[in-house]
């Protein structure tokens, strides 16, 4: 092989130099940043002041930002189990042997295509609108005025209608990755069920549950991942300057470098850099539990 | 009797999975339903006028239908710079993480080397870090750079962050589709005397079509719906993507209160990835699980 040396090289090099650049030095920098004061993001080294982990201490005691970290926890927890739950029971009802199954299964990825910035729109604009809305006709029809006179976009509930939205978009993706779990077992265990007299649901409970640990585990990091960027949404359901009930970490992140309205007094790319910190550390933790807990190979199927 | 016994049996599971699968049809009709008339309603919407929006009277269509709504958003709108952005940051970046990673992928799953493992492993664990981790330290070397006045070094910056981080992903989901090929086919060109470069674009870059083609849709959809990073690097409207440029639409909207114009340009952001998905949703799906069990 010794001579495909260059071939190696070759084939290589343009992937891992521009993976250096954009990876590499930046999280190897970010790292740094967050142990300095450091009042614009384009400042030379020289300006940087080390301050050790005041960035972080200084965070935590930050109203604002503790109330960023509060608002994504609950995204990440009560958003997760909704979507966790939603997308499983339509993966289960879908692999159960319905018809339509592939243009089910097409409308509820469908949102995944769409730009967040189009579907957070159209929730705003038509789902949550106060007159002309589809919750608003919907609730009106079945006779809830409570809920069809609720406003949504209001600052109190803008929260929840953030969740409902995010939600939605959500489920497609996770189910697909369910889907592919359960269809990886094999017929023949549901059928050796069936003819042992086991019914659906326990089929459900004691077979397909715990054969989908795994992929239990790939639904959470993968939750975890796109909800530790979240950002677009929050951005969509109200600038911060009018209402922080939806601000998240990156939203308060981008304001400290690009500082926007009244939200961010002192300006600091330290504190930016320790928010994009803490939130891989969210991450990692997260994954870290799930593995030791969720061993993958303890059951083979 | 035992044949009518088998036959009770039978009957008796029929009828408890259609039981069963009731309540799932429901479920699941009710969530179809409300996402189509989610999308149909914008559409209707963008064809009708604001007044009558406010009317809730969309799917009349009293005043016929306007498609000058599009018009207007495309032209004075500003939908069409944006668009043509979007359009050519995906095109020429989907191409390039072709060229890229395809010959990266392919070394990477075939040949043995120091640093194979720690170049995967890196990649991988590339694809969990956050964007924020990276930005600031990319913003600052552009801001650097001095060159986010110039419009054309701006959008080859873009450009080249955008392959950049999709890189790591793209690598990956072709490298479990090229360890998927067969070698017999690299021992024979080798026995034919062709040099592994050429084995490479002539007989294996074609043979991974298929998986090229599901990462390059996925790569587009990506950078087409691309925000965050669009956000921060395209400061001018010269410069931004369909993403950017709707949240700037949007913002201004709510002044002239020009709903339907609003949601023509929602319809037409949304155009190009859907037609997307309606021919190939297939493919797509396959593709959504198949990155992720490699």
């Amino acid at each position: 092989m010794k001579k495909n040396k260059g071939m190696i090289v070759g084939f290589l090099a343009p992937a891992v130099i521009i993976f250096l650049i954009v990876f590499l030095y930046p999280i190897v920098r970010t790292v740094i940043m967050s142990f300095f004061n450091i009042e614009s993001v384009t400042d030379a080294f020289e300006y940087w002041e080390f301050v050790g982990i005041d960035n972080y201490t200084k965070l935590f005691k930050t109203q604002i930002f503790v109330l960023a970290m509060k608002n994504i926890l609950k995204i990440w927890l009560i958003g997760g189990i909704i979507v966790m739950a939603l997308s499983l029971l339509f993966g289960v009802i879908l692999t159960s042997g319905i018809r339509g199954k592939k243009f089910f299964r097409a409308v509820i990825y469908l949102p995944n295509i769409v730009s967040a910035v189009a579907l957070a729109t159209m929730w705003r604009q038509y789902v949550f609108a106060p007159d002309y809305g589809l919750f608003a006709k919907f609730f009106q029809l079945i006779g809830a005025d409570k809920l069809a006179e609720m406003q949504w976009l209001a600052p109190e509930n803008s929260f929840k209608a953030l969740l409902i939205a995010y939600c939605f978009g959500m489920v497609g993706y996770h189910m697909l990755i369910w889907m592919s779990g359960i269809e990886r077992i094999s017929p023949d265990f549901y059928e050796a069920a069936t003819i042992d007299g086991a019914n659906k649901l326990q089929q459900f409970r004691y077979m397909t549950l715990p054969l989908l640990k795994g992929v239990f585990k790939t639904n959470i990091t993968m939750w975890t991942v796109t909800t530790s960027a979240f950002f677009v949404w929050s951005q969509l359901f109200s600038s911060v300057t009018a209402n922080k009930a939806t601000i998240v970490p990156v939203q308060y992140m981008y304001l400290q470098i690009f500082g926007a309205g009244n939200a961010v007094t002192d300006r600091n790319a330290g504190y930016a850099a320790a928010i994009g910190i803490i939130l891989c550390l969210c991450v990692v933790l997260v994954f870290t539990i799930c593995n030791a807990f969720i061993k993958d190979d303890d059951l083979e199927f | 009797m035992a044949k009518e016994k088998e036959k009770k049996v039978k009957d008796k599971i029929n009828w408890k999975k259609e039981a069963r699968l009731a309540p799932g049809y429901i479920i699941i009709i009710a969530w179809v339903i409300f996402t189509l008339v989610l999308l149909g309603w914008i559409v209707a919407a963008s064809l009708s006028t604001t007044k009558e929006i406010f009317a809730g009277e969309v799917l009349k269509f009293a005043s016929g239908i306007h498609f000058d709504n599009y018009i207007a958003a495309w032209g004075s709108g500003g939908v069409a710079t944006f668009f043509m952005n979007s359009l050519l940051y995906s095109v020429i970046s989907c191409v390039a993480l072709i060229l890229i990673c395809a010959p990266a992928a392919y070394v990477l799953a075939r040949y043995t080397f120091l640093g194979n493992k720690l170049i995967q492993t890196s990649f991988v664990s590339a694809m969990g870090v956050p964007i924020t981790m990276i930005v600031l330290p990319l913003f600052c070397l552009v801001a650097n750079m001095g060159i986010l006045n110039d419009l054309f070094a701006s959008k080859v910056t873009l450009i080249f962050l955008y392959i950049g981080i999709n890189i790591p992903y793209t690598t990956i989901f072709l490298l479990t589709f090229f360890a998927n090929l067969s070698r017999t086919y690299e021992e024979a060109a080798a026995i034919d005397g062709c040099p592994p470069t050429k084995t490479f674009w002539k007989i294996m870059f074609p043979m991974a079509q298929s998986g090229i083609v599901t990462v390059t849709i996925f790569n587009f959809i990506n950078i087409w719906n691309e925000y965050f990073l669009s956000l921060i690097f395209a400061n001018s409207d010269q410069l931004r993507p369909v993403a950017v440029g709707l949240y700037g639409m949007i913002q201004s909207m709510q002044y002239t209160g020009n709903w339907s114009g609003l949601f023509a340009a929602v319809v037409i952001v949304f155009l190009p990835t859907f037609i997307l998905y309606l021919f190939l949703s297939e493919k797509i799906i396959g593709g959504v699980t198949g990155g992720i069990k490699g």
